[in-house]
């Protein structure tokens, strides 16, 4: 489903942000990434959804090479994909029901199936109350749970959630990744960027540990 | 104006029937109405009543009959009137048209000139509601800059991100062009009425008309093409996807 092969990326010499990672993630499997801040974990998970070029390396998503797609062409790429962004990226001038909606509204899908979809997702993540709420009136954790409902409103083939409980108490981040895991259990491809240990012994996983950009070791392979 | 198509004495009425047909049939001639010598004559007493006893001592009837042509305001800026004066003249049974031929070509040339005026003008504004235009869509690209790399993140299409950009330089242009007509109308209606006095024999020739329907859509929809493609040329400019 993913394949990374010999991924390097650099911002800034002499420095790698990332240094020769290669990885296959099957379909359906369900992987953390892990590692200390600034291991590499965002910059790796920008990269697959392509808001990052690597600076050296290549990257297969469901059998196609993303790098070789064209920009006007990426958006079919995301559409398989639900993403959790580590700063959300709400649009704040949107109500939560049009913020989740919207991943609909760009397939064209009908406003009555919108409506159904989005409160589903919403309540999944316990927010159904505050659909017609601006994000800014909604705490960190009720923000992060928002961008939740949006990266899985749409089922998508894979999510990509970084740092998705961050923000969230023991028991809703619990919550949340037993919602990730029902998603996988339907075949979803799921990978989390996190460091929140007990979390992922709790999961009990496949782990893939980063540290200064260097995939230093695998777990549960 | 009026042009006056002075006929030869021995004329017959054939002929005379022809010159009246070919000058209703042109299509810048709005009346045609024949006068006769003695109305002529008649008319000449009347209007200059202190040359009366000169014309009685003549005997004969110095006045030839004519044929007195209306012209439509058109007339004065067309180039087809001269010719077809010149024409006229060397038809059979005409002896002499009284036209004003040099007022007519000061007028043409004055047509000319504002028509020139008006495109360069008029090519200027274009212009600039061009730029104008693609500058508010611009600033408009920039503003909702985080909204649009967060739609293309979740999927959206380039014409899902670029639809609304390209409807609201529609829009600024049909609202521009709505705008000049209303303008353009108050123009026409609170000019002539002000300046009407003023303006003298002008007045006459200056027709204050406001623009056809066929002439408004089409100020409207370029408006809503120029909005277009202002829209489209910022959009490819600074909207790289």
């Amino acid at each position: 489903m993913i394949e990374l092969y010999h991924i390097w990326k650099q911002y800034q010499k002499p420095h790698w942000a990332l240094s020769d990672i290669t990885l296959k993630i099957r379909k359906g499997d369900f992987h953390f990434i892990t590692g200390p801040s600034g291991s590499g974990k965002t910059t790796l998970l920008r990269i697959v959804y392509r808001e990052l070029f690597p600076t050296l390396g290549q990257i297969i998503i469901d059998g196609r090479n993303t790098l070789r797609i064209p920009e006007h062409r990426i958006y079919k790429l995301r559409r398989i994909m639900g993403i959790v962004f580590q700063d959300f990226r709400l649009l704040f001038h949107r109500r939560v029901f049009d913020n989740v909606g919207t991943v609909l509204q760009v397939l064209g899908t009908p406003q009555k199936e919108i409506r159904r979809k989005v409160f589903n997702a919403l309540r999944m993540v316990n927010l159904q109350h505050k659909m017609w709420e601006y994000p800014s009136r909604l705490s960190y954790g009720e923000q992060q749970r928002v961008a939740i409902a949006r990266a899985v409103v749409n089922n998508p083939k894979i999510i990509l959630a970084d740092e998705p409980t961050g923000n969230l108490d023991p028991e809703l981040a619990f919550e949340i990744m037993g919602l990730f895991k029902e998603i996988n259990k339907q075949g979803t491809t799921i990978i989390v960027a996190t460091h929140d240990r007990e979390l992922i012994r709790h999961f009990g996983y496949k782990i893939l540990f980063l540290q200064k950009g260097k995939l230093i070791g695998k777990e549960g392979f | 104006m009026i042009a006056v198509f002075f006929l030869s004495k021995d004329t017959s009425q054939k002929e005379l029937n022809s010159v009246e047909q070919t000058l209703k049939k042109f299509h810048l001639v709005t009346n045609v109405r024949f006068i006769s010598s003695e109305q002529a004559l008649k008319k000449f007493k009347v209007d200059f009543p202190e040359l009366r006893q000169i014309i009685d001592n003549l005997k004969i009837n110095p006045f030839p009959s004519s044929l007195e042509v209306s012209l439509s305001e058109k007339a004065l800026t067309s180039n087809e009137i001269l010719g077809f004066i010149d024409e006229m003249r060397n038809m059979k049974g005409v002896e002499d048209v009284q036209f004003n031929r040099d007022w007519v070509e000061k007028m043409q040339s004055f047509s000319k000139l504002t028509k020139a005026i008006g495109l360069f003008l008029g090519g200027i504004l274009i212009l600039a509601s061009f730029f104008i235009i693609s500058n508010v869509i611009k600033l408009s690209v920039f503003a909702r800059k985080d909204e649009i790399e967060i739609l293309r993140l979740v999927g959206a299409s380039n014409t899902f991100i670029k639809t609304p950009f390209l409807l609201e330089g529609i829009v600024l242009g049909i609202c521009g062009g709505s705008l000049s007509l209303l303008f353009l109308f108050l123009l026409v209606k609170i000019f002539p009425f002000y300046l009407g006095s003023s303006l003298g024999v002008l007045n006459e020739l200056i027709n204050f008309r406001y623009l056809t329907l066929s002439q408004s859509l089409s100020l409207v929809g370029g408006g809503a093409f120029i909005g277009f493609s202002g829209s489209l040329s910022s959009l490819s400019r600074f909207l790289k996807i």
